[in-house]
């Protein structure tokens, strides 16, 4: 095999980010639900025939590593049956997906009759049948109660999907003209980066550009090399809690043992908790990918994010433990937790080998959803879902964290709606909607300050509330001295006058108009001694009313 | 009768362009160092360069002036510099977190270590306000004036040069802000006092406020600067009409750009897409590319069926300005640009420039990495003896040994490694583009390139190449095109109101009430601004039902007065959004949330230059060693003002002036057309 000269390969590796970026940007602009167009839930990514991991677009950070296994499963179950048009979906955390509301489609790419790319596009859907509104069900027990459950399936040839087979899928869920929008447009989107690659396979040939991948992937495992090589050799462990489960176990744990020796690292999860009855098992995928989220969190934000740069780490689960559960228990929680769990744990390990590089905790997710009507538009419900009052992020050897940027898989990419555009269409009244003062952790650099939001219903009768979550115990770690940060606290006011807190994990919460909810979001983690902050930024601090 | 003239005065990061259009036709150019202290003084003495060109004395050139059109980088370098005015917000009591929340989001998704941006105002100028208005209109609390007097007095206490007054909900009533903002300028006369609603009055609070707030920021500065430079032109003499270009391609009076003044930050890129506007209406084509390469950027527009796209404005210094603006795509890579060895191993150009000091290494000034423009030095485009009309000499021997330390970190040798820079340029800038097209889902394939600024044509036709586009232009003003441009637009004053009920359109009836009512107001505004003709642009925000995005739709070709208007309202919503995104959804609930008004004053059109170029066509008066492709080539050189209308020139040559190279490949044919531009075809197979 020849290599393209440096030339050719920095044009070639441009290249490829533009085609993911280009793809992401079709996404953007031609799904349909909310979770998508808005909070861009959603990835994009370019693979080779050996179901290396190309190039990425930087939405969700949640699925930096994980697309690659959607690939490999699809080879697996059809080899070299897959055909020039041929378009793939899967969503079954058990072969090759995350969670079930996440549909993966997948498209081969062919020059002279030869495989050599697949183009492969991530998005969440707002609806996957199951026995909640909106998937995230934290009664479910079984896979089977989350929702419709779909191993790699040929969706259709000649790049049309079958009809019949999209009917199928989207009868399976509550909101099928969504799903079916959101599903169109991920199809376009893949066949636009199909279209880009023949292109380029076009220009260079399909010898030139194989070189070039192979020399792509091999300077970004470089890079990623020399800069874990440059941190402390060693074996460290690193622990991080979940709440409960909703069945009334506490304080799961995730460990990670950690090993750091010359320019790989050994992410051993072998002591987690046992697998859970509800929905914050992680399926694998899951599990692998956010250890390379945590790690690629601590490399230099330019490193490529491809199947090089995670070359130097290596992954241990044990079977029957909660990042490795047996197939067929529920997982729809996973992408939030345990994920971000496990991503605090790898960077309270990693922390001894690369404290300049670690950072405080970043924020739980703790969701609730609300179910009603509204008396200016009459024979209509609504779904209101809470992505206000967010959670701070981490400090670090850099400043402080970042307030209301969320949590660690999201990391500031997850938007969330204007007061006003939420009060001119729902029966809500936002009383306060401001940063909780004394919420971050402190530390030589503290974490950023989470939201406290109090916001009054005005619906014309009962409404009903889900909630779905973590972070009401634990708050977002401190860091290498730097103390937690706060942890969540959501109370339920009723108009009556009394007045309860809200569980993580509830469903059919009833409502009355006139209850307000108030939520205490918790902060960011902070970063090194607090005594050894600066007592400017203190006083600053204290100026600004953020203590 | 003598000629009279309009003046544009572009002011840019090295120099400030002045270009004159005389009442004959004739155009000339003049350069002057631009003065980053006080850009008004580059302007005046640009302005005497002008005059000492023309033969006049700055006095009698001023008094035979008619209009001078500025484009002004004050704001945008306040905002950049974090040099604006120290500034308060008076905002609603429990949610005063707002500009500072940026809606959840941060740049740079994997970069958790990036320190938290501070927020322009810091929060303890945030002051809490009570009252509230709901968004119908209903008033929950009234104006609490205990609290607004503690607000004023901490006004008071902290000096503060500018106050922004930020209301829930004022986008329905901004009876609250108003009186806020009487009650601070009755405390503190001469204060820059601005409210929310005023600026922007839509709903949204991020973009609301957060416009606001940058106008506070600059307002004060800009306003200072602009009174600076009516001074020194009536000292000069001068006392006409001053006109400022805005974000959004139109002009105002100095007046209102200090106003308004946020929407001065995309005055400097402004002219290029103008001039885009104007050379689309002397026949260039209906639908351009502008490709305005420079020293640290590359500005990238489209012009289509020969207007300006608008967009929903922008973010400049990581501030969010919400004004209409220009849809203007800027690239970190221009002439400046340094080539080097990534971290990651490979090799990269830009984002870093050596700026105008150091400069490129063949300035010889201190620079010792090699730029894109070394590159172009090295590879034989530039002809180091004639840079700037031989105004500044170019060390080819120096750039020359800076691409063999860098080559040599990659194994390869001096000339390669400046052909992969120069190659590199190409695909960044041409990616550039397709942020600007393909990603808007426009197909560059059916454009113009229009290449302008110091170094687009020496890129132009590989950039070209690399899009699939088959046409390039050149125009003969390429370096102070930006200037020229500003002559052609016309006075605009863009009005949006947000009209968010429940959901749903309004009725015929009320929709007619709500333009009627913004037209009212606007061509009140625009007739103290002048007295000629004016005419307005229906557009509204929409999308459906439950969608999060709204779409611009343009309303002016809707028949207003026939009855069904609300249903013809809505189609026109399914037809823009099928043409963006493939589908429309006819069953939908279709929501307006703004409706827009442009108000434009026509601005006497620009006489039309003779004929460029002479009569017989020219031949090549040199040729170069180049390298091309990765061979030696031997090029004829053209000297681009003594080519002929009608003239063809092959490619591969070179075609120069003073101040503008166009490289021509292998393939391309180049007519010199009399209207002032190069038009140059490439070959079908790139």
């Amino acid at each position: 095999m020849t290599t393209p000269d440096p030339v050719t390969l920095s044009v070639l590796d441009n290249r490829f980010r533009a085609i993911v970026e280009e793809m992401g940007e079709a996404m953007l602009r031609t799904a349909y639900s909310q979770i998508l167009n808005s909070s861009r839930d959603f990835s994009i990514a370019l693979c080779d025939a050996g179901a290396r991991l190309l190039a990425q677009a930087d939405h969700i950070p949640v699925h930096v590593g994980a697309m690659p296994f959607a690939v490999q499963a699809v080879v697996e179950a059809f080899g070299a049956g897959i055909a020039e048009g041929d378009i793939y979906l899967l969503n079954d955390p058990y072969h090759g997906g995350s969670h079930l509301p996440d549909l993966t489609i997948v498209v081969p790419v062919f020059a002279d009759g030869r495989l050599m790319f697949f183009s492969v596009v991530r998005a969440h859907h707002t609806d996957i049948g199951g026995g909640t509104h909106g998937a995230y069900n934290p009664a479910a027990t079984e896979i089977f109660q989350e929702g419709l459950r779909l191993p790699p399936i040929l969706l259709g040839q000649g790049r049309m999907a079958r009809p019949d087979l999209v009917r199928m899928i989207v009868t399976n869920t509550r909101l099928p003209r969504e799903v079916r929008g959101d599903l169109m447009a991920m199809i376009g989107a893949a066949h636009l980066g199909e279209k880009r690659l023949l292109a380029v396979l076009d220009k260079h040939g399909a010898a030139e550009t194989e070189a070039a991948v192979a020399a792509i992937l091999a300077l970004s495992e470089a890079h990623a090399r020399r800069i874990i090589a440059s941190w402390k050799d060693g074996e460290w462990k690193g622990e991080a809690f979940l709440d409960d489960d909703g069945f009334g176990h506490e304080d799961i744990a995730i460990r990670a043992t950690v090993t750091k020796k010359g320019d790989s690292i050994t992410v051993d999860l072998s002591d987690s908790a046992p697998q859970v009855p509800s929905f914050l098992n992680s399926s694998w995928p899951n599990t692998a990918s956010a250890v390379r989220m945590a790690i690629a969190f601590l490399l230099d934000p330019e490193v490529a994010k491809n199947d090089g740069c995670f070359r130097p780490i290596e992954i241990i689960a044990k079977e029957g433990t909660i990042v490795l559960p047996r197939e067929g228990a529920p997982v729809t929680m996973c992408t939030s937790h345990c994920s971000n769990e496990i991503v605090e744990a790898v960077v309270k390990a990693l922390a001894n080998a690369c404290p300049e590089r670690a950072m405080g905790g970043w924020g739980r997710r703790f969701r609730v959803a609300i179910k009603g009507s509204d008396a200016r538009r009459p024979g209509r419900s609504f779904v209101w879902h809470l992505f206000h009052a967010r959670p701070g992020g981490g400090g670090s050897s850099r400043g402080d964290g970042w307030s209301t940027a969320g949590e660690w898989h999201s990391a500031g990419g997850l938007k969330f709606g204007s007061v006003e555009m939420a009060e001119a269409r729902f029966p809500l009244f936002f009383a306060k909607h401001e940063f909780r003062p004394g919420s971050a952790g402190d530390g030589t650099y503290r974490g950023g300050l989470g939201g406290e939001l109090v916001m009054r219903l005005e619906t014309d009768g009962p409404s009903v509330a889900n909630t779905a979550g973590d972070g009401v115990r634990y708050g977002a770690a401190g860091m290498l001295g730097g103390q937690d940060a706060a942890p969540h606290h959501y109370t339920l006011n009723r108009a009556d006058g009394t007045s309860r807190d809200l569980k993580t994990k509830e469903v059919g919460i009833p409502l009355a108009p006139g209850d307000t909810l108030h939520v205490r979001a918790g902060g960011g983690g902070g970063w090194g001694p607090p005594e050894k902050r600066d007592p400017a930024a203190r006083a600053r601090d204290a100026e600004e009313g953020l203590l | 009768m003598s000629a009279t003239y309009r003046i544009g005065v572009d002011v840019g990061g090295t120099f400030t362009d002045v270009v004159c259009v005389a009442s004959d036709g004739v155009t000339t150019l003049a350069k002057a160092s631009s003065t980053p202290a006080d850009q008004s003084e580059g302007v005046v003495n640009g302005l005497g360069v002008l005059a000492d060109r023309l033969g006049l004395s700055l006095k009698d050139l001023l008094a035979r002036t008619e209009r001078i059109v500025h484009g002004t980088t004050v704001a945008t370098n306040a905002l950049l510099e974090r040099k604006g005015a120290k500034v308060a917000m008076l905002t609603t009591e429990g949610h005063r977190d707002v500009i500072e929340m940026r809606e959840g989001l941060k740049p740079d998704r994997y970069d958790l270590r990036l320190p938290a941006a501070p927020a322009l105002v810091p929060r303890r100028l945030r002051l809490p306000v009570r009252e509230r208005i709901r968004p119908d209109g209903r008033v929950e609390t009234a104006l609490d004036k205990a609290s607004l007097d503690a607000a004023i007095a901490t006004l008071k206490a902290e000096k503060v040069e500018a106050v922004a007054v930020c209301f829930l909900h004022s986008w329905r009533d901004d009876a609250h802000e108003r009186a806020a903002a009487e009650a601070v300028r009755a405390a503190m006369p001469g204060i820059f006092v601005t409210t929310s609603a005023e600026v922007l009055p839509q709903i949204k609070e991020f973009e609301r406020f957060s416009t606001a707030c940058v106008n506070a920021y600059v307002g004060p500065i800009v306003s200072r600067y602009l009174a600076r430079l009516r001074g020194r032109l009536s000292d000069a003499g001068y006392d006409g009409n001053v006109f400022v270009i805005l974000s959004h391609g139109g002009v105002a009076p100095v007046e209102e750009a200090a106003r308004l003044a946020a929407g001065t930050a995309l005055s400097g890129p402004a002219g290029g897409v103008a001039a885009g506007v104007a050379l689309a209406e002397r026949g260039l084509g209906q639908d351009l590319i502008t490709f305005d390469v420079g020293g640290t950027s590359t500005d990238i527009a489209l012009v289509q069926d020969g207007e300006a796209a608008l967009g929903r404005g922008r973010t400049v210094a990581g501030e969010r300005i919400a004004l209409e603006s220009l849809d203007i795509v800027t690239l970190g890579a221009g002439g400046g640009s340094i080539g080097h060895v990534g971290a990651g191993g490979t090799l990269q150009v830009g984002p870093r420039s050596a700026g105008a000091v150091p400069g490129p290494v063949a300035y010889g000034q201190g620079g010792t990495e090699p730029a894109v423009t070394d590159a172009n030095l090295v590879l034989g485009y530039l002809d180091p003896g004639n840079f700037l009309g031989g105004a500044r000499k170019l060390d080819r021997d120096g750039a020359l040994r800076a691409f063999e330390r860098l080559g040599a970190a990659l194994g390869i040798d001096a000339l390669a490694t400046a052909e992969g820079v120069h190659r590199l340029a190409n695909v960044r800038m041409a990616d550039g583009i397709r942020v600007a097209t393909v990603r808007r889902g426009v197909d560059p394939r059916d454009f113009t390139l229009l290449a302008f600024g110091g170094a687009a044509g020496l890129h132009a036709s590989a950039v070209a190449r690399e899009l699939g586009m088959r046409k390039v232009a050149v125009p003969v003003f390429a370096a102070g095109l930006s200037a020229w441009g500003m002559l052609h637009t016309d006075l605009r004053y863009e009005m949006a109101r947000s009209e968010l009920g429940t959901g749903g359109v309004p009725d015929d009836a009320a929709l007619r009430t709500i333009w009627a009512g913004l037209e009212q107001e606007g061509r009140a505004r625009v007739a103290t601004w002048f007295g000629g003709e004016v005419e307005t642009k229906r557009a509204a925000d929409m999308r459906y039902g439950e969608q999060v995005f709204e779409i611009a739709v343009p309303l002016e070709h809707l028949a207003w007065d026939a009855p069904g208007l609300a249903g013809r309202v809505a189609e026109a919503l399914h037809e823009r959004h099928e043409s963006l995104f493939t589908y429309a959804l006819r069953g939908e609930e279709v929501v307006l949330v703004n409706a827009r008004l442009a108000v434009i004053g026509r601005l006497p059109p620009m006489p039309v230059p003779e004929g460029a170029g002479r009569a017989e066509p020219a031949a090549p008066f040199a040729r170069r060693r180049a390298r091309l492709g990765g061979a030696e080539a031997d090029l004829p050189v053209f000297d681009f003002a003594a080519l002929a209308a009608g003239q063809d020139v092959a490619g591969p040559a070179i075609v120069e002036s003073d101040t503008t190279t166009v490289l021509l490949l292998k393939g391309d044919v180049a007519r010199m057309d009399g209207r002032g531009w190069l038009s140059v075809t490439l070959p079908e197979e790139g």
